[in-house]
C-alpha cells in the first residue's frame, strides 16, 4: 500500500511540476481574432502513439458539414452520420484521403479511417454549396481556437514545432510556425500578414430548406 | 404498289407524330430502372398527401368546361395532391427521378408528373457539368422549390407557374455548365443550360382560349386539359380545334430548344432567365384537330432572402404564340411577387400576381384578349415533420373578351378559400 501511494504522488508530482499551460492566438493583419483556426505542437522528441479508439464525427445537419473544420489525429476513423431528411452524396479528391459515400438518410456508413497527414476538402455531390474539411495531424496535442481567436493547451515540457492551418489563411503556412520550449511563453501570438480569403461560410447561413432544386 | 408505300410512308409519318410520350413508355422504362436500383442500392421514397376543404367560387372551372380561372367549382373536400417520389442515386454520378401523382381534379387521375435520369459526375474543377434526359420541368421557377415540384409558399400558384405546371414539359435532354462558388473562394455561383426537346407542340393553347389560371394542378403525362366549348374553337366552321389541350404531344417533328442561366450569390440572392422556343410549326395538326403551337417566351425569376426566414421573390414571363395562318396569334405577359416569412414552424405568404393576354390574328369572332390580377394569402404550420396544416384565401379580378361568345360576362370577380391538412414522409 505504501509502495502505491508513493507511485501514486511520484506520478502526480511528475504530472504538475512538468505540465505548462500555453495559450495561442491567432490574428489577422487587421489585429481580428480568427477561429476555427487548427494548432497543433508537435513534440521533437516523439511521444509513443496513443491515438484513441475514439470515433470522430464529420455530420451533415442543415444540408451543412459539422463541424465545419474537424482536426483529428493520424489513424483516427470519422463517422458520416446524415442528421438531414435528405440525402447527400459526400466526396474528397484530396490527395490526403480520396473516397465518396452516399449517405442516405437513416443509414449509416461505417467509419473512413484517416492515415494520411493533412488536409482533406469534403464536397457534396448533390449540395454544391456544401463544403467542409477533415484536417490529420500527427500529434496528440492540437485543437482549434475558440470565437476570441485562442487556443489553451496543457502540455508537458519540451521542446515542439507549433503549426497552424485554416483553409481562409493565404500566408505560408511553413512561415507561421514556431518553436518552443516548455516552460518558456505562456502566451504566443501569431499575427497573418495576408488578409483572410472572403468568407464564403455565408453559404452556411443561406443554404437551401426546401428538398428540390432550391 | 406505290400507292401503298404512299400510304405506308403516311402511316408511318402519322405514327411518329403521335409518339408523343407514350402512356406506357416511360412508367415501363421507369419501373425497370426501379429493378435494377433495388438490387444496388435503397430507393429513396418520398411522398405526400394533400387533403383540403374548398370554399369554391360561384364560376366554375375549366375542368368543368367553364370559363372560371379556379380550379374548383364547388364547395367540397378533396385530395388536393398526391404523390409518391422514386430516386435513388448512383456512386457513377447517375441518379433518377420519378414523381407519379394522384389527382382527383381532371380527366386522368393517375399519371407521371416528372421522370428523369441524371448524370453528374464527381468533380473537384471550378467548372463542372451535368446533363438529364427524360420528362421534365426547365428549373425556370424559383416558386416550385418544394419535392414534386410543389410551391412550398401558397397552394394556388402564381399565374405564370400555374400555366407551366398545365402546358409546359421537355421530353428531351439538358446539359448544364456550371461553377459553384465555393470551388473558387466567390460569392457567385453561375450554371448555363441548355436543352433540346420534343413532344411540347400544343404549349400556349390553354392562354389563348382560356386564359391564364391560377391553381396547383400539375398535367400528367398523356394528359387532356379540356376547357369550355367556346363556338368560335369547336364548330366546324370557324377553327374547328376540340375543347381540350394534350400539352404533351409531338406534332411537327421539330425539335425545340430553351437556354436558361442562374446566377447565385451566395445562397442569398438567385436569379434565373430562360427563353424557351417550341419551334413548333403553327400549320402541323393532328388527326384530333390539335395544333402545333409556336410558343417562345423570356422568363426572368428574382429571389432575395433578407434572412433564413423572410424572402421576397418574383417572376416575369413575357412571349408569343402563334397557331395555323395567323388563326391565333398571341403576346402574353404575366409576373409576380410574393413575401414570404417565416417564424418558427409558421411560413406566411402573401402574393400579387398580374397576368395579360393580346391577340392579333385573323379572325375577329375568336377573341382572344385576357387580362387579370390576383392576391394570394397563405399561412402554413409545421405540425412536426411529417404533418402540416394551412388556410389560403385567394381573390382576382379578371377578364376574358371570349366569354362573350357563351353569353357570359367579360369581367369577373373570383375568390377561392382553402383548409389544408398534409402529410409527407
Amino acid at each position: 500500500m505504501s509502495k502505491f501511494i508513493l507511485a501514486l504522488s511520484f506520478i502526480c508530482t511528475t504530472f504538475f511540476v512538468h505540465s505548462k499551460q500555453i495559450t495561442v492566438s491567432v490574428l489577422t493583419e487587421l489585429n481580428i481574432e480568427v477561429a476555427n483556426v487548427v494548432i497543433y505542437l508537435t513534440p521533437k522528441n516523439p511521444t509513443p502513439s496513443n491515438t484513441s479508439n475514439e470515433i470522430a464525427i464529420m455530420d451533415q445537419v442543415n444540408t451543412q458539414f459539422l463541424p465545419h473544420i474537424l482536426a483529428i489525429q493520424k489513424d483516427t476513423q470519422v463517422r458520416f452520420p446524415n442528421s438531414d431528411s435528405i440525402k447527400h452524396h459526400v466526396y474528397s479528391f484530396s490527395t490526403a484521403n480520396t473516397f465518396e459515400l452516399q449517405l442516405y438518410k437513416e443509414l449509416h456508413a461505417d467509419p473512413l479511417l484517416f492515415s494520411k497527414l493533412g488536409y482533406v476538402e469534403l464536397g457534396c455531390n448533390i449540395h454544391d454549396w456544401m463544403l467542409g474539411y477533415i484536417f490529420v495531424v500527427d500529434t496528440p496535442y492540437f485543437g482549434k481556437t475558440d470565437n476570441k481567436g485562442n487556443l489553451t493547451f496543457d502540455l508537458p515540457e519540451g521542446e515542439y514545432q507549433l503549426d497552424i492551418w485554416h483553409p481562409r489563411i493565404q500566408d505560408d503556412f511553413s512561415s507561421l510556425s514556431k518553436q518552443l520550449t516548455l516552460p518558456g511563453e505562456s502566451e504566443i501570438k501569431i499575427i497573418l500578414e495576408s488578409p483572410l480569403l472572403p468568407d464564403v461560410n455565408q453559404y452556411e447561413e443561406e443554404s437551401g430548406e426546401f428538398s428540390d432544386y432550391e | 404498289m406505290k400507292k401503298n408505300r404512299a400510304n405506308f410512308l403516311i402511316m408511318n409519318k402519322t405514327l411518329k407524330w403521335k409518339i408523343a410520350i407514350h402512356s406506357k413508355t416511360l412508367p415501363l422504362f421507369f419501373l425497370s430502372l426501379l429493378t435494377l436500383s433495388v438490387d444496388g442500392l435503397a430507393v429513396e421514397v418520398k411522398g405526400l398527401v394533400q387533403l383540403n376543404y374548398v370554399k369554391a367560387d360561384e364560376q366554375s372551372s375549366w375542368f368543368d368546361k367553364d370559363t372560371g380561372i379556379l380550379a374548383y367549382s364547388k364547395d367540397s373536400a378533396n385530395v388536393q395532391q398526391a404523390f409518391i417520389e422514386l430516386s435513388d442515386n448512383f456512386s457513377n454520378g447517375l441518379s433518377y427521378a420519378v414523381v407519379a401523382n394522384y389527382y382527383q381534379l381532371g380527366e386522368q387521375n393517375v399519371g407521371i408528373s416528372q421522370a428523369q435520369v441524371s448524370y453528374k459526375p464527381l468533380s473537384s474543377n471550378k467548372l463542372r457539368w451535368r446533363g438529364r434526359v427524360g420528362f421534365f420541368y426547365p428549373k425556370l421557377s424559383l416558386e416550385n422549390v418544394d419535392t414534386g415540384w410543389l410551391s412550398p409558399f401558397t397552394y394556388t400558384q402564381s399565374a405564370v407557374n400555374s400555366w407551366v405546371g398545365e402546358e409546359l414539359r421537355a421530353v428531351g435532354l439538358e446539359l448544364t455548365l456550371y461553377s459553384p462558388g465555393r470551388t473558387r473562394n466567390s460569392p457567385v455561383s453561375w450554371e448555363f443550360h441548355g436543352s433540346l426537346f420534343k413532344a411540347n407542340d400544343p404549349l400556349g393553347t390553354l392562354i389563348s382560349w382560356r386564359g391564364f389560371a391560377m391553381h396547383d394542378r400539375q398535367s400528367l403525362n398523356n394528359e387532356r386539359v379540356p376547357f369550355a366549348p367556346y363556338p368560335s374553337v369547336i364548330q366546324q366552321d370557324r377553327i374547328f380545334h376540340p375543347n381540350y389541350v394534350e400539352p404533351f404531344h409531338e406534332l411537327d417533328g421539330n425539335i425545340g430548344f430553351y437556354l436558361g442561366t442562374h446566377i447565385e450569390y451566395y445562397k442569398q440572392s438567385t436569379l434565373r432567365y430562360y427563353y424557351y422556343d417550341n419551334q413548333a410549326n403553327p400549320l402541323a395538326v393532328s388527326q384530333e384537330r390539335l395544333y402545333a403551337w409556336r410558343t417562345k417566351f423570356h422568363s426572368l425569376a428574382l429571389q432575395h432572402k433578407f434572412d433564413g426566414n423572410t424572402r421576397v421573390l418574383g417572376q416575369w414571363l413575357s412571349g408569343s404564340s402563334v397557331m395555323g395562318e395567323r388563326f391565333v396569334y398571341i403576346d402574353f405577359d404575366a409576373w409576380y411577387v410574393m413575401l414570404s416569412h417565416k417564424h418558427k414552424a409558421h411560413r406566411i405568404s402573401l402574393r400579387f400576381d398580374k397576368f395579360k393576354v393580346r391577340e392579333d390574328d385573323i379572325f375577329p369572332w375568336d377573341p382572344n384578349n385576357s387580362d387579370g390580377q390576383g392576391v394570394t394569402m397563405a399561412w402554413r404550420y409545421d405540425l412536426d415533420k411529417n404533418w402540416q396544416i394551412g388556410v389560403e384565401q385567394h381573390i382576382n379580378w379578371n377578364s376574358a373578351d371570349i366569354r362573350a361568345t357563351l353569353s357570359q360576362d367579360i369581367e369577373i370577380d373570383q375568390q377561392q378559400s382553402l383548409a389544408v391538412l398534409q402529410y409527407r414522409w
